[in-house]
C-alpha cells in the first residue's frame, strides 16, 4: 500500500483570512500536487493561467492541485476524493468559519488512505477577542482555538496593541503561533514540505530553519515525548524515524505538528541505521532553542 | 370535459363558509363545487360515483417537512422500534428488544449474495430499551465476515461489527470525538455525528446519496406519502444534483405519480448567486407535480443530538451548547441573497438561540429590502416560547414546528435535554396559534414515519411514547390541528390559494379516510384510516396488503 496521504485542516471564523492562506498556497507550491477542498470557488485567487480544466465541482489547475468545493457533504466529497488518491500529495480542506476543525481532522484517523498532519487555525488579530465575547458564537471561536495545532495569528498590523492579542491568544490555546500579515506564513512550516515544495520566487530571506539529530543508540519513548512537549515556543513541526527503546525492532516514525506529536510504527528496524529527527521552525528562536537542547535524550 | 361528482359520507372542507358538505364535483382535474347535490346540478350534465359514500374526504394532506429520501431507505432492513408503512404499503414490524433487531438482521443476512458487501439497516432507535445499548457483539452475530451498519432513526449515530472497525482500525487508542467507548475504554460499536457520518458513507459506498435519491426512491416516496393521504410533500433540502434533477422529472411526468412533490434547494450547497440562477433555471421546468421554489438554510443541528443551538440556560443535564451547521453572519448573507432574489426562505431551527438569530435575520432582511408576504417559515423551532412567536407574527414569518418529537422523543426532552418546563412548552402549537402565527406541523420523515393524522394526534394529545402529557395549554383542537396539515401547511407554502382546502376552482386533492376524525375521540385520531387519495381528480387506492 502507498503512503498515506497528509491530510491539513485550515480553520478559523469567517473573515480570518483561510481563503488568502490558500490562494498563497496554491499560487506558491510547487513539485506537490495538492487537493483543497473549499467551500466556495469563488473566493479563490485562481487566474485563467492557472486554470486548466473545470469540471463542475472540480478545478485542475496546470500546477497540479485540485481544487474541489464540498457542497453539501465534506465527508461524501472527501471520500468521492480519495478514490483518485494515487493523483496527490496532500490534501488539505478549508473547515467552514463555524466548523470545529479538528472533527474534520478526525477523519483522518478513521482513513487509512490518510495521515493527519495538522490543524491550522487563523486568527484574526483585531477581531477575534470580540468574537470570543460574543454569546452566540463565542464558544464557536474558543473551540475552534483549542482545536489548533498550529495558529496563524493574521491581520496583526491592523492591532494597535498586538501584545494583547498575543497575551490573550496563549490563554486560549498551546498551538504554536505565527504571527503574519496579508496570511503570508512560510508555507513549508504550516504543511510540512520540504524546501523544494514551495516556490523560492519571491527573495525574502527564508523566515525558518530545520536543525537535524541523530542518534546512533535506541532512544527512550518517554524522554524524547518530554522534550517535543517542551520544545520552544517557535519549533512548529518535528518529522523523524526512531528506534525506540522499548520496541528496539522496530521502526517508529515522529510526527509532529505544533505540540500534537503522533508515533507510528511501520515496519521493522533496518539494521545498524541511526534515528534521526528534524525539527523545524522559524529563526527567531534558534539561541533559545540551543539552550534546551542539551535536556535531549541522546547518546 | 367529463364532470364526476362523488359523495361521501362527510366531505371535510376547510372552508369557513361551508364546513362541510355531502358531494363535491371535479372538472378538469379541479373542483368545481361542494355542497349538496342539488347545489352542484347547474354546472351541466355529470356521472355520480358513489365508492366514497361511506368514506370521510378531506383536502390532501400537506406535508409541510419531509425528505425524499423516506423513499430511499427502503431499499435497506428498517430495524425500528415502532410499526412503520413501506411504500408498497407493508407494515414493517417493530423490534422490542436489540435480540428482536439481531435476529431480523441474521434472517435478512442469510439471503445477501455471498460477498462482502455491506449490511446496511436504519430506523434504530435505543431509547427504548431500559439503557441498554447495542455493541459490537450484537452485531457480530449478524456476521463477522461482511460489513454490518445500523443507523439510528435520527440518522446521525449508528451502530457497527467489528469488521467495520477493524478495517477502520478503530480501537481504544483511537481518540476520536464520536468514537462511544465504555468505561474500561474499549469502543463500544457506537459510533456519533461526524465520525457516523463518514463511516456510513464509506461503509455503503459513496453512492449512497445518489441511491437514495434516484428513480425509484422518488416513486417510493410518493407513494409512503400517499398511504398517509398526502398528495402535497416537501423535499425540504437537497443540493439538487442533475442526477436528482433527472429522477423527479422523470417521475413527476407520469400521470400516475400520486405526489406533488416541492424540493428545497439547499442554500449552502453553492454561493447565492449560483444558487439563485440555478433554482430560477429549474423553475422553469416545473410541471403539474414537481415545484421548484422553496429555498432551506439550515442553522444549528438537533436537539436530541446534543447540537442544538440555546439560549441561555442551555441543556438541563449541563451539556455544552451544540454547533452551528451555518453560523450567524451566513445566515444573514443567505437569507438576504434568497430574500432580496423574491424566494421564499425554510430555515432549520431546532434551538431557541437559533430560532432568534433567524428572526433576526429576517428582521434585518426587511429593513434592507421590505418584501410583503414572504412567509419565511421556521422549520422545527421546537424551543420557540410567547415572544418569539409574537416576533413571528410581527414578521410575517410562518412556524412549521415537529409534532412528532413530543411522541417520540418528548421523554428524553423532559429527563434531559430540556429539563421539564421547556419539555412542556416545546413544539408550542397552542401558542403559536393563540399569537396568530400560521402553523403547519410536520414529521421530518425519515427521521419519523410520514403520517400527518398521526402528527396531528401529536399535536391534539402531546402524549410522549412513556405515557407523559407534555403541556396541557399547549393542545390545540383536533379542528386546529385538521386546518395544520392542510390549509395551514399549504399556506406555509405559499399554495394556498391553489390547494389544501375544498373551494371552487382549486385542485382536486383529496385525503378519503375511512372514518371521521372530527368524530372520533381525540386521542384515537391517530388510528383513523386513509383509504387512499386523489390527486387532479384522479384516484389512487392505498394497496391493501
Amino acid at each position: 500500500m502507498t503512503a498515506p496521504i497528509p491530510f491539513t485542516v485550515i480553520g478559523g471564523f469567517l473573515g480570518a483570512g483561510k481563503t488568502t492562506l490558500l490562494n498563497r498556497l496554491l499560487a506558491g507550491v510547487v513539485g506537490r500536487r495538492f487537493a483543497v477542498l473549499v467551500n466556495d470557488f469563488g473566493a479563490l485567487d485562481i487566474d485563467s493561467e492557472l486554470a486548466a480544466k473545470h469540471g463542475g465541482d472540480t478545478i485542475a489547475l496546470s500546477n497540479g492541485c485540485l481544487c474541489c468545493t464540498i457542497g453539501d457533504s465534506l465527508v461524501a466529497t472527501l471520500l468521492a476524493l480519495l478514490e483518485r488518491s494515487d493523483e496527490l500529495d496532500h490534501i488539505v480542506v478549508e473547515a467552514s468559519g463555524v466548523a470545529d476543525p479538528g472533527r474534520i481532522a478526525d477523519l483522518a484517523t478513521l482513513e487509512a488512505r490518510l495521515h493527519r498532519d495538522g490543524v491550522i487555525v487563523v486568527v484574526d488579530a483585531d477581531d477575534v477577542q470580540r468574537r470570543a465575547a460574543d454569546r452566540r458564537v463565542g464558544d464557536t471561536v474558543l473551540r475552534q482555538l483549542k482545536a489548533a495545532d498550529l495558529l496563524v495569528l493574521n491581520k496583526i498590523d491592523l492591532t494597535n496593541d498586538p501584545s494583547v492579542v498575543r497575551t490573550w491568544l496563549g490563554g486560549q490555546s498551546a498551538a504554536p503561533v505565527l504571527e503574519a500579515r496579508h496570511a503570508d506564513v512560510p508555507l513549508a512550516l504550516l504543511f510540512g514540505l520540504d524546501q523544494h515544495g514551495v516556490s523560492q520566487g519571491d527573495g525574502n530571506p527564508k523566515p525558518f530553519r530545520s536543525w537535524s539529530y541523530s542518534w546512533p543508540d535506541a532512544v527512550d519513548r518517554s524522554a524524547l515525548l518530554a522534550m517535543l512537549n517542551e520544545a520552544p515556543s517557535h519549533i512548529l513541526r518535528a518529522k523523524g524515524i526512531v528506534r525506540f527503546a522499548d520496541s528496539a525492532d522496530r521502526r517508529s516514525t515522529v510526527h509532529m505538528v505544533g505540540r500534537r506529536v503522533d508515533i507510528s510504527e511501520d515496519g521493522s528496524w533496518p539494521g545498524n541505521a541511526e534515528s534521526r529527527l528534524v525539527l523545524v521552525g522559524t529563526s527567531a528562536m534558534l539561541h533559545s532553542f540551543e539552550r534546551s537542547e542539551t535536556a535531549w535524550p541522546a547518546d | 370535459m367529463s364532470t364526476v361528482v362523488y359523495s361521501a359520507r362527510r366531505i371535510i372542507t376547510m372552508n369557513p363558509n361551508q364546513p362541510f358538505a355531502t358531494h363535491m364535483a371535479v372538472r378538469d382535474g379541479r373542483i368545481l363545487g361542494a355542497g349538496p347535490i342539488e347545489s352542484l346540478k347547474g354546472w351541466g350534465k355529470f356521472e355520480v360515483d358513489d365508492r366514497f359514500a361511506d368514506k370521510v374526504i378531506l383536502p390532501g394532506f400537506v406535508e409541510g417537512h419531509s425528505h425524499a429520501y423516506e423513499g430511499g431507505v427502503w431499499k435497506f432492513p428498517y430495524v425500528g422500534y415502532f410499526d412503520r408503512t413501506s411504500p408498497d404499503g407493508a407494515l414493517a414490524r417493530g423490534l422490542k428488544s436489540i435480540d428482536e433487531v439481531v435476529a431480523a438482521l441474521q434472517a435478512y443476512e442469510k439471503k445477501m449474495p455471498r460477498d462482502d458487501s455491506t449490511l446496511l439497516a436504519w430506523g434504530f432507535d435505543p431509547i427504548y430499551f431500559g439503557g441498554r445499548r447495542m455493541n459490537l457483539a450484537d452485531l457480530d452475530k449478524v456476521s463477522t465476515a461482511r460489513p454490518v451498519v445500523v443507523l439510528h432513526s435520527n440518522f446521525h449515530v449508528l451502530n457497527a461489527n467489528t469488521p467495520v472497525f477493524a478495517k477502520a482500525g478503530i480501537t481504544r487508542h483511537t481518540n476520536v470525538h464520536g468514537v462511544v467507548k465504555d468505561e474500561r475504554g474499549e469502543p463500544t460499536g457506537e459510533l456519533q455525528e461526524n465520525t457516523a457520518k463518514f463511516m456510513a458513507y464509506k461503509a455503503a459506498g459513496v453512492e449512497l446519496a445518489a441511491i437514495l435519491s434516484d428513480d425509484a426512491a422518488t416513486w417510493g416516496f410518493a407513494k409512503v406519502a400517499q398511504l398517509a393521504g398526502v398528495t402535497t410533500a416537501t423535499d425540504l433540502h437537497n443540493t439538487l444534483p442533475d442526477s436528482t434533477v433527472a429522477a423527479y422529472l422523470a417521475a413527476s411526468a407520469s400521470m400516475d405519480f400520486p405526489l406533488r412533490l416541492l424540493p428545497a434547494f439547499a442554500a449552502f450547497s453553492m454561493p447565492p448567486d449560483e444558487g439563485i440562477a440555478r433554482l430560477r433555471q429549474l423553475a422553469k421546468k416545473n410541471n403539474e407535480r414537481l415545484r421548484f421554489q422553496l429555498v432551506k438554510i439550515i442553522t444549528d443541528g438537533s436537539i436530541q443530538g446534543l447540537s442544538a443551538r440555546m439560549r441561555w440556560p442551555g441543556y438541563y443535564d449541563g451539556t455544552p451548547n451544540g454547533v452551528w451547521n451555518v453560523g450567524p453572519d451566513e445566515i444573514d448573507r443567505l437569507l438576504l441573497a434568497y430574500h432580496r432574489a423574491g424566494f421564499q426562505v425554510h430555515i432549520h431551527t431546532n434551538g431557541d438561540e437559533a430560532s432568534e438569530v433567524a428572526i433576526e435575520a429576517v428582521e434585518r432582511a426587511l429593513a434592507a429590502a421590505p418584501r410583503w408576504d414572504h412567509r419565511h417559515t421556521l422549520q422545527h423551532a421546537q424551543m420557540a416560547d410567547a415572544g418569539q412567536f409574537r416576533r413571528l407574527k410581527a414578521l410575517g414569518m410562518c412556524a412549521n414546528l415537529f409534532a412528532n418529537h413530543l411522541f417520540y422523543w418528548g421523554d428524553i426532552h423532559y429527563a434531559k435535554t430540556l429539563g421539564p418546563e421547556r419539555a412542556e412548552r416545546m413544539d408550542a402549537c397552542g401558542t403559536a396559534l393563540k399569537h396568530g402565527v400560521p402553523l403547519a406541523i410536520h414529521c421530518d420523515a425519515p427521521v419519523t414515519p410520514i403520517g400527518p393524522l398521526f402528527t396531528a394526534w401529536c399535536a391534539v394529545n402531546r402524549l410522549t411514547a412513556s405515557g407523559r402529557t407534555l403541556g396541557e395549554v399547549e393542545k390545540i383542537s383536533v379542528a386546529d390541528a385538521l386546518h395544520a396539515i392542510t390549509l395551514g401547511a399549504a399556506y406555509t407554502l405559499k399554495l394556498d390559494e391553489e390547494l389544501g382546502s375544498i373551494d371552487v376552482g382549486k385542485r382536486a386533492d383529496f385525503a378519503i379516510l375511512d372514518d371521521d376524525p372530527l368524530a372520533v375521540p381525540p386521542e384515537k385520531l391517530k388510528d383513523v384510516g386513509v383509504w387512499g387519495t386523489m390527486l387532479g381528480g384522479r384516484v389512487f387506492e392505498a394497496p391493501r396488503v
